[in-house]
């Protein structure tokens, strides 16, 4: 499972205090984005090979990116920063891209996988990058949360690696 | 030497006070009112004398402000609050604010710092509201925090923070219908929709909303129908103490409630349709 990243979330003005509120607004929305249409990308990819032997990987990978979608969530209430409003695309997009790769049989998924979380973990990178040379100290938490979630989209890259190579 | 900057709006004041230091010449070039405080400044042989109390003075002086001084921003707002109480007579225009300039000792000249049709003494008066209505809201969460207070359901909570948001209009009431169609001037809409939208965020937010998905949108946008539908209905009320205001804005926040519930049918109608065809297409490619 992803590792515990506890949130001490003391109030949504003490988070709002002092930061730069643009960059952070942009960073949590984008992120939050990405991580509900990566779980509708899972989502998909369950729909058509829930039931095959890659189900449950599948379905460990998915459940790691539910729990970043909760953080992000708490996050957005925290920070006050608005929803992006393509949400409802990408929940068709998504599921429509995860279940695409997935009609293509196992491998055709495990390419998507390894494709989207080549370029999650990209983002992740840059976005430590930026939050670095903004002020490491004041957003420690923040990038606490961010290397953690970039190791994670990292382990299911080469996890599709494997199933890629093997099957 | 003590240099002085004019805001941007007036160049002319400014090559004419810096003239003014080098040939140390009395007269103002634009007649105005010897009261004028911030363009008689004296030449640097008289840094001693001129009026006591705090003078305005501009940020951007190179270091020579000391801690006394206040910057132009906190200036205007100072103007344009004088200003409001002369709204009622004048309405909202460069009459209301020459005669607040006059209040604080200051030159009717100063209203010229602002824009002539009186939206910024608008927006300011708005942006005033809007902080007073999250004060009230902040206190309100707080008393509910320590315990002292009850959480009021929703539906209570969004009608009594829009009726007093609208409530402030009161004493303005006369002249608000003249400041709306003010604000809806297509180059003053950027700003009084911003505040019109962090306004009914805040609402929200202290109202308990945590939505992170396409709700946020839809929320805010129903409240601000809520929100302008009233304040034009107010507009046109003439019960006493607005009774009529209010009980329209009971029966549209109870709509809002309900059109909440109907949104949540049509979802789920629409997961179960979906899921069919999932399971169809699965079906199908087995």
């Amino acid at each position: 499972p992803a590792g515990g990243v506890s949130l001490r979330l003391c109030g949504t003005r003490a988070a709002s205090e002092g930061v730069n509120k643009p960059v952070i607004d942009r960073i949590i929305r984008v992120d939050h984005a990405g991580e509900y249409g990566a779980n509708r990308i899972y989502a998909g990819q369950m729909a058509v090979l829930g039931r095959s032997s890659v189900g449950p990987i599948i379905q460990q990978m998915w459940n790691h990116e539910k729990e970043h979608l909760a953080t992000f969530s708490e996050l957005m209430v925290a920070y006050r920063v608005r929803p992006t409003a393509l949400l409802p695309l990408w929940n068709v997009a998504g599921f429509v891209l995860g279940a695409g790769s997935a009609f293509l049989g196992k491998k055709g998924a495990m390419a998507c996988t390894v494709a989207v979380e080549e370029s999650i973990s990209d983002h992740y990178n840059s976005q430590i990058r930026t939050l670095m040379e903004e002020d490491p100290e004041k957003y420690k938490e923040l990038l606490q949360i961010i290397k953690q979630f970039r190791d994670d989209e990292r382990e299911h890259h080469d996890i599709g690696i494997e199933h890629d190579a093997e099957a | 030497v003590r240099c002085q900057l004019s805001p941007p709006q007036r160049p002319l004041q400014a090559s004419a006070a810096l003239r003014r230091v080098s040939d140390e010449k009395k007269k103002e070039p634009l007649g105005s009112s010897p009261q004028q405080q911030f363009d008689s400044h004296p030449a640097d042989h008289q840094p001693e004398q001129g009026p006591q109390g705090p003078r305005p003075s501009y940020t951007g002086q190179g270091g020579q402000e000391s801690e006394d001084y206040e910057s132009e921003e906190q200036l205007q707002h100072r103007i344009l609050t004088a200003a409001l109480e002369f709204v009622p007579e004048h309405g909202w225009s460069a009459e209301a604010i020459a005669e607040g300039a006059k209040t604080l000792g200051l030159s009717v000249a100063a209203a010229g710092m602002f824009h002539s049709d009186g939206s910024d003494l608008i927006l300011h008066f708005v942006s005033q509201c809007n902080t007073k209505l999250s004060e009230l809201l902040e206190q309100e969460q707080k008393l509910v925090q320590l315990g002292e207070a009850e959480k009021k359901p929703t539906d209570q909570f969004l009608r009594d923070a829009v009726e007093v948001r609208l409530r402030m209009l009161i004493p303005y009431i006369e002249k608000w219908p003249q400041a709306l169609s003010i604000l809806l001037l297509p180059h003053n809409i950027p700003s009084s929709l911003n505040l019109l939208t962090s306004m009914i965020d805040d609402i929200w937010h202290y109202a308990g909303d945590q939505s992170t998905d396409f709700n946020w949108y839809t929320r805010r946008a129903v409240l601000t129908g809520i929100y302008n539908t009233t304040e034009l209905v107010m507009m046109q009320d003439s019960s006493p103490d607005f009774e009529e205001t209010w009980r329209f804005l009971e029966n549209r926040v109870a709509d809002a409630m309900n059109m909440g519930n109907t949104a949540n049918q049509v979802q789920s109608t629409g997961e179960a349709v979906v899921q069919g065809l999932m399971g169809a297409a699965v079906t199908v490619s087995n």
